[in-house]
């Protein structure tokens, strides 16, 4: 994996700044990005290693953390909190409870009515 | 997500007539249920109301052009109209008493400007455990999950 200059410059232009003065903000002399923008991958040996011997790119083991993992994680820790606190629930009970919770009372009831209308949406 | 388009304005301003005319009605059932976010299917509105012969009632209907239909032999009551369609008329509720009694459990739920009274999730659970019916028995683990799961996020 490598540094792509355009997506970069691209990136920049968008934002309405220069590449100046992106590594100046991002503390990053030219020498050492230039440096890297040369390599032909970016990523530790040892990280090209573990793809090589699995036979798989880095991109498939390298995961990037955002607001919605978060919420997730979040939502499934309370999910095993409350799992743990009741003998027979059902996960998935309480995982839809939840995430109904985030919901105004109106599209709670719509996607009741909506799945009670349309009965062929259930069937495997 | 595709666009809902069930349960629209139309439904809503039948709602909020009966609201505004103060018509003392509550909404029973698995859609009391859904409001509460229980994740369940249901393919109508039941309502529950102290007096059909309310002529508050006939006034709310007549705003959204639909009209009520008393029941006629093995036939239940019923509203026939576009803007009813999906509002059922229920006359009794399993084991919890009298309409009078039951509304001063009711919750308050909003639903777009206004708020309409609820029947409490602990009682949908008891009507439906005395009901006895096949649909009602099903639903039931479903629904003492969510209410376990409220518990549990309000504490």
């Amino acid at each position: 994996m490598r540094i792509s200059l355009e997506v970069i410059k691209d990136k920049c232009r968008q934002q309405k700044i220069t590449l100046s003065e992106l590594l100046k903000q991002a503390g990053v002399s030219r020498n050492a990005f230039y440096t890297l923008a040369r390599e032909d991958s970016v990523l530790p040996k040892s990280i090209r290693a573990i793809a090589k011997n699995l036979n798989i790119s880095p991109s498939e083991f390298l995961t990037e953390d955002n607001q919605e993992m978060e919420k997730m994680k979040l939502l499934l820790k309370k999910v095993d909190d409350i799992a743990k606190k009741y003998k027979k629930i059902d996960r998935d009970n309480i995982r839809h409870t939840l995430l109904l919770m985030s919901e105004p009372p109106i599209e709670c009831l719509r996607r009741a009515l909506t799945r009670g209308q349309k009965p062929h949406i259930h069937q495997k | 997500m595709g666009k809902n388009l069930i349960f629209t304005k139309n439904e809503i301003r039948f709602l909020r007539e009966l609201v505004r005319l103060k018509v003392d009605f509550m909404i029973i059932g698995l859609s009391a249920a859904a409001l509460q976010k229980a994740p369940v299917v249901t393919q109508d509105v039941d309502l529950w109301f102290a007096d059909l012969a309310d002529p508050q009632l006939t006034k709310a209907l007549k705003k959204v052009k639909s009209i009520y239909i008393a029941p006629m032999g093995n036939n239940p009551p019923m509203f026939a109209g576009d803007a009813v369609k999906l509002f059922d008329i229920v006359t009794h509720v399993h084991r919890l008493g009298k309409y009078a009694e039951v509304k001063k459990k009711a919750i308050k739920i909003p639903l777009d400007d206004f708020k309409v009274s609820v029947l409490p999730l602990e009682l949908i659970i008891k009507s439906k455990q005395a009901s006895g019916r096949t649909k009602d028995k099903l639903v039931l683990p479903v629904l003492k999950d969510v209410l376990k799961t409220i518990k549990s996020e309000k504490q």
